[in-house]
């Protein structure tokens, strides 16, 4: 095995070797990642089985529709954290996620995916709350929602009772806020 | 699309709705469609895009190391997904021990290789060095060989210098016009021997060439001493040795002499003696 390959990789090098499909390449993938992309499912999912379970589906959806990764769409990172989001948002409305809660109406999706995510941060996800606690309280409110709980937009904009294209701006904004905090 | 449309566009937040996920496909087509035509739009995407990974990457979790584990083995760390691989669970975990094995066979059999190399190397090297340990000893002895016969040349050599200097004073002292040669005869003591003496007839200097010489070999005890005999009475002018290796001038010059009429030698023990012994008079003869 190339146990002693390299563990970091330029971006271009990963997605040549991924969609080559060089089994090595995984490893160094999720040595590299697992833990950001673990971070983002784990902020949807506060469950640590559950949101365990989404990283490895994610990383197996990764693997196996590498392919359809376009690189002139957008980054590796970005094609991966979509992934992630998508399956741990589709976990939260899965049946087997609410099999233990009966006569679930689809109305009410949105408040039933804010209880199964009522806010209690666990140690690890201090650091982040600390950050956006920098932000204005209306960017963070929405921000909140859209990346810690997998709301879309439209949701968001729901839940806060804001326009849409309101939730969007803001969204905007928290973002900007976000690249000058780390540039 | 004019500049200002481009910068409301870009200013509406459909872009950070992109990058999140958070568009219809429609919406995300037309997105990818505008990007491609506008470099602004795609350095906005590519800054959004940034912004959010270093953002999920300074807020990363580490998941337990079970996750990795369990996510290899449903890969099975294999491209290929036979259905037949996948249903027998067992066989997988099986599969990589029999690569292990095949593994460490080769490794073996790898350094039994090497093992053979190695010692075939070893007598090789033992013989080339058995070999040549026994070159070194005949070089040795060769130029042990060479050393003595060094010295033996140089031996005659050398005797063949003295020879050749006291013959050439021979051949010069009898042209020579300035130097008288006193021919001493055996006496009694010592019949058979016979010496020659050179006086100089200008600065009284006396010589002796031991080429011109015929005595018999003094013991460690004794040596020679020439003697001048002057108005009668004996006057010292010297002891010598007998001609031996030892001694490289064939010519010894001895102690000067104003008048003499006759030259003798004889044996005396180390050092010379005051008077001489007669008994002992080895040869005589007058100038």
């Amino acid at each position: 095995m190339t146990a002693f390959k390299k563990l970091t990789l330029t971006e271009p090098e990963l997605v040549q070797a991924l969609q080559s499909k060089d089994p090595a390449v995984l490893k160094t993938l999720y040595s590299m990642y697992s833990s950001a992309i673990y971070g983002v499912i784990s902020r949807i999912i506060t469950h640590t089985e559950l949101a365990e379970d989404v990283l490895q589906e994610t990383f197996v959806k990764i693997w196996q529709s590498a392919a359809h990764y376009d690189n002139t769409k957008g980054r590796l990172f970005t094609w991966m954290m979509n992934i992630a989001r998508n399956l741990s948002i589709d976990k939260l409305r899965s049946k087997d996620f609410k099999n233990s809660l009966k006569n679930q109406d689809i109305e009410n999706n949105v408040s039933f995916v804010e209880e199964q995510n009522k806010v209690t941060f666990n140690p690890d996800i201090l650091g982040v709350k600390q950050l956006v606690d920098n932000l204005k309280p209306d960017l963070q409110a929405v921000l909140d929602l859209v990346y810690y709980k997998g709301f879309t937009h439209v949701e968001a904009a729901e839940k806060l009772d804001l326009p849409l294209g309101t939730v969007k701006t803001r969204i905007r904004l928290a973002i900007i806020e976000l690249r000058r905090n780390f540039n | 699309m004019s500049v200002e449309n481009l910068k409301a566009y870009i200013e509406s937040g459909v872009l950070e709705l992109y990058v999140l996920g958070d568009l219809s496909p429609e919406e995300t087509l037309q997105v990818e469609e505008i990007a491609s035509q506008y470099p602004e739009v795609r350095d906005e995407i590519a800054a959004i895009e940034q912004a959010i990974e270093q953002y999920a990457m300074q807020n990363a979790v580490e998941p337990s190391s079970a996750v990795e584990t369990r996510l290899f083995e449903q890969l099975g760390l294999s491209e290929i997904e036979t259905p037949e691989t996948v249903q027998p669970a067992p066989a997988y975990t099986e599969a990589p021990k029999i690569i292990r094995l095949d593994e460490s066979d080769g490794k073996v059999r790898t350094l039994r290789y090497a093992l053979v190399a190695c010692v075939a190397l070893l007598i090789i090297s033992t013989a080339a060095l058995f070999i040549t340990y026994n070159k070194l000893n005949d070089a040795h002895d060769q130029i042990a060989s060479l050393n003595l016969d060094k010295q033996k040349f140089a031996g005659v050599v050398s005797k063949l210098e003295f020879e050749n200097q006291g013959l050439g004073n021979m051949a010069a002292m009898a042209d020579s016009r300035e130097w008288a040669t006193i021919n001493m005869t055996g006496q009694p003591f010592s019949p058979a021997s016979k010496m020659k003496v050179y006086w100089n007839k200008k600065d009284k200097s006396v010589l002796i060439n031991y080429i011109a010489m015929d005595l018999p070999k003094a013991d460690k005890e004794h040596e020679y001493q020439l003697w001048a005999l002057v108005n009668g009475k004996p006057v010292s002018l010297g002891v010598f040795g007998k001609s031996d290796s030892t001694s490289n001038e064939a010519l010894v010059k001895m102690p000067a002499i104003q008048e003499a009429q006759a030259f003798a030698v004889t044996l005396e023990p180390m050092g010379g003696s005051v008077n001489p012994t007669m008994e002992k008079l080895t040869v005589m003869g007058g100038v």
